[in-house]
């Protein structure tokens, strides 16, 4: 009962994981057309200017032709570039709008199903698996495996596998304590009004991490490159870090091997900074792209396997015990084995609570065997006559047990 | 309908706002200036030439970049649009609204879990190339020859391909694993190789050859018996069946062992066996020999239908293969991840009740909120006290009173007095040492 009202599918709800997934490539269209733009507008502007001079220092005489030529040739230069520029961005908003339009073909595929039992979703469904998958690939830095998994189940435009390398190449260059990659990343042409806006101290902390690692080596010459490294891009954070950059300059009065007594700048020389930065520049690379901040596979686990998860998948009761895990309910005659007492996700459930039931969910026409194990009679009867038993006896489904069918009682479940 | 709403947007966004109309806009620039190039180049030396043409110039190259900016213009303009339409789609009335779960994440703390579950996700799929990339990349460098090292050691967590073993509960190894190792042991291949076979007798089944699968059925014959399967049974039938219909129908090469003589050897080679369980079935697949001239109008026609018998023994013989492994037909990644996509509009109203009030999302045990499931996601009894309105749990069984009423046994001992319990739901009266723990 009211099975079919659990089996429908609410449509507009089904698809709150599958935000992240729109979300993506129009953020990178926008990121793109920032880019497009601030070319055209800079060297746009330079053209324009540097014809209106030409033509004035041509009209005044000021220049030769030779000179004309020469301006006319840097210009046609500019635009040049500004093509190629551009075509490369509007190759990319190619590839985006056909990511963006393989998607939302995938999700609005669901509308064409009704229940969760159809075929067709099972195939949808399992689509979202292996897009879910390849996300947590990416993000744990299986680059090759998800690479693999997406030209496999040929979902190539509905996984982000570029995005996710360039910010895995990046973080993993921090935590190999290079800092470059990731501040060319984040002063990048419009990257860097971006993370204004959204209060990033980002770019602080890589400028920092600079610093850090001139004063470590503690000889003159590097001290004098620190100290002019801070003036230039320290000094202009001082009223919104005012402790670091104090600390900054406090940073110059201890070598790294006398800041073992100094907690504040032990931290400040520690290399576990890089792992800070790798997270951060992570955090802030999600943030940017309207990326969630951990992998949609661990949401739809945890709510998932909650919701499967029943008091009995983690049983140690002596009586479940002697005969066999609950599991092993899963004769032939069962649908399945429980997915929550499978090996693959046993050990993962036992971190999450059990799902709520205002129900009681048991097979109809329950009949206790003198064991105190109660089962549906249509399986146990079913069983019997698979087992070859004279139709008065019945056989226990986990024991193996055979009693009389006059010692079976039935069971009232309210 | 958001989607297809969003579906059309797309294509108006695709048609109209394009970054190669720019680039289309900004050839016509370079066009220009190349030719005003060419034609200070040819007058030298005549100063009235080059200022005419670089006059002349001024305004179609204002105009032309004017023209690239209108089409940045417009290309801005329906992506803002688009952007709404996208917002709109996630956030109109019938979707709840919030964001996702992002702070609260049990997984976290498991990466090894997760990986082991993908890394057997993947076999069980028979995608084992992906598999094997992943659990190498997986498996940290350092550790790969001791975990080889390991998976020669470890008692293979996993059935060798041949024998897969007996469901019994103590081989499960579940609770004390250490999930590192078992990620490497994985390496083992002894999985892999199972699922290669499961494969390759699947595929021959698909091609309508039963032989492998009748020979995997026979070698595993006393663990599917003692699942009460029929499966061995089942593939013999349709075997004898598919030799019966003969080479019209199944291909194969026309000789006495094929076609109905070929049935009728393969019966007495094979169905001896059977006899004391199936025998009923035998003599219906027997007497329908008879019949084999207008089969379709006896009445064994039912039995010789097997459009969809090879589906059904494919189905079965997974579900078998799979318990056989200890493991369930289905993957339980593909259950979980689907039954958590079913749940979390739950989660996420009731976060959205709880948000600001500082209550921690779950209790300990048990979830605050009903997610309900389609019932083939229902896999285990589930018995709520209709007292406590409490799921029984280990220690708090359900205990049957004398009259069949079935309470959770805290609810019972509250119901208790003198040690004595009135039955909530019928007039009868029970003492307390008469009421049974019963498992469901």
């Amino acid at each position: 009962m009211g099975d079919r009202v659990y089996a429908k599918l609410d449509h507009e709800n089904h698809l709150l994981l599958d935000q992240p997934l729109l979300r993506l490539p129009f953020e990178l269209l926008r990121k793109n057309f920032r880019s497009a733009h601030f070319e055209v507008e800079r060297d746009g502007s330079f053209v324009k200017n540097t014809l209106k001079d030409t033509a004035t220092s041509a009209m005044n005489g000021k220049a030769s032709p030779d000179d004309v030529l020469k301006s006319l040739d840097s210009m046609l230069a500019r635009m040049k570039g500004v093509k190629r520029k551009l075509s490369g961005f509007a190759d990319e908003e190619a590839r985006l709008y056909r990511h963006e339009q393989a998607r939302v073909r995938h999700l609005a595929e669901l509308y064409d199903m009704h229940s969760t039992e159809d075929v067709k979703y099972e195939h949808w469904s399992r689509t979202r698996l292996d897009r879910l998958l390849v996300d947590y690939l990416l993000r744990s830095g299986y680059g090759t495996s998800a690479r693999m998994l997406a030209e496999e189940r040929g979902i190539g435009d509905l996984v982000d596998v570029e995005t996710f390398e360039t910010m895995g190449r990046i973080s993993q260059c921090l935590r190999n304590g290079s800092v470059a990659e990731a501040l060319a990343w984040c002063t990048a042409g419009d990257i860097k009004k971006e993370l204004r806006k959204m209060d990033s101290n980002l770019e602080f902390e890589l400028r920092y991490q600079q610093y850090i690692e001139l004063v470590r080596p503690y000889t003159k010459t590097k001290l004098a490159e620190a100290i002019k490294h801070a003036q230039k891009y320290l000094h202009p954070y001082r009223t919104s870090h005012p402790k670091e950059v104090r600390q900054a300059c406090g940073l110059l009065a201890v070598p790294p091997q006398r800041a073992a007594s100094y907690p504040d700048y032990r931290a400040l020389y520690s290399p576990s900074r890089w792992e800070m930065l790798a997270e951060l520049f992570t955090t802030t690379h999600n943030t940017l792209l309207a990326l969630p901040s951990i992998p949609l596979l661990h949401m739809a686990l945890s709510s998932g396997l909650s919701a499967l998860k029943t008091p009995a998948c983690h049983s140690s009761h002596p009586a479940s015990l002697a005969a066999a895990p609950s599991h092993a309910t899963s004769l032939s005659l069962a649908s399945s084995v429980c997915p929550i007492c499978s090996t693959e996700l046993n050990e993962l459930a036992r971190a999450v609570p059990y799902a709520h039931h205002t129900q009681s969910h048991v097979e109809h026409d329950l009949l206790l065997l003198p064991n105190d194990r109660a089962y549906g009679k249509a399986r146990l009867e079913e069983y019997s006559r698979k087992a070859g038993l004279p139709e008065a006896q019945v056989k226990d489904l986990r024991t193996g047990q055979v009693y009389p069918v006059e010692q079976l009682k039935k069971v009232f479940i309210t | 309908m958001a989607m297809l709403q969003l579906e059309k947007e797309l294509e108006k966004l695709t048609k109209s706002a394009r970054l190669s109309e720019a680039v289309d806009d900004v050839d016509k620039i370079i066009d220009l200036l190349t030719e005003a190039r060419q034609r200070v180049a040819e007058s030298a030396n005549d100063p009235h030439t080059t200022i005419l043409t670089l006059t002349k110039l001024q305004n179609p190259i204002r105009e032309g970049l004017e023209a690239v900016n209108d089409d940045l213009k417009s290309v801005h303009k329906g992506q803002n649009k688009f952007g709404k339409a996208l917002q709109q789609a996630f956030t109109n009335d019938k979707v709840i609204k919030g964001t996702l779960p992002t702070e609260h994440d049990p997984m976290a703390a498991h990466p090894d879990l997760i990986n082991r579950a993908i890394a057997m996700h993947l076999l069980r799929e028979g995608q084992f190339g992906v598999a094997s990339t992943f659990i190498s990349e997986a498996t940290p460098q350092e550790e790969s020859s001791m975990a080889q090292f390991q998976s020669q050691l470890s008692p293979a967590t996993l059935a060798s391909p041949t024998s897969p073993r007996s469901p019994t509960p103590t081989d499960v190894p579940i609770v004390d694993a250490d999930p590192s190792s078992e990620l490497s042991a994985l390496h083992s291949e002894a999985l892999q190789a199972s699922f290669a076979s499961m494969y390759s007798i699947l595929s021959s089944l698909k091609s309508h050859d039963l032989l492998p699968a009748i020979t995997w059925a026979r070698a595993n014959c006393a663990e599917l018996e003692a699942r009460g399967s029929n499966l061995e049974f089942e593939l013999c039938k349709l075997q004898f069946i598919w030799l019966f219909k003969g080479p019209e129908v199944n291909g194969l090469p026309d000789t006495p062992a094929n076609g109905r003589s070929g049935a009728l050897q393969y019966a007495r080679d094979n169905f001896g066996r059977f006899q004391q369980r199936h025998l009923r079935e035998i003599q219906q697949l027997s007497c329908a020999m008879v019949y084999s001239s207008n089969l379709g109008a006896s009445p064994y026609r039912a039995i010789f239908d097997i459009t969809l018998a090879f589906d059904e023994v494919a189905a079965s013989f997974t579900r078998e293969f799979c318990s056989l492994l200890g493991l369930s037909a289905e993957s339980p990644l593909y259950v979980a991840a689907t039954a958590g996509s079913i749940a979390l509009p739950q989660l996420m109203k009731f976060l959205n009740k709880v948000k600001g009030k500082g209550t921690e999302w779950t209790t300990d045990q048990e979830l605050a909120f009903e997610t309900p499931l389609p019932k083939s996601m229902v896999y285990h009894s589930i018995f709520v006290c209709p007292v406590s309105k409490e799921q029984t749990t280990d220690a708090n069984p359900p205990m049957m009173l004398p009259c069949g009423h079935v309470l959770a046994r805290e609810s019972l001992q509250r119901l208790c007095k003198n040690n004595k319990c009135k039955c909530p739901y019928c007039p009868s009266e029970g003492r307390l040492q008469e009421a049974r723990e019963i498992v469901l």
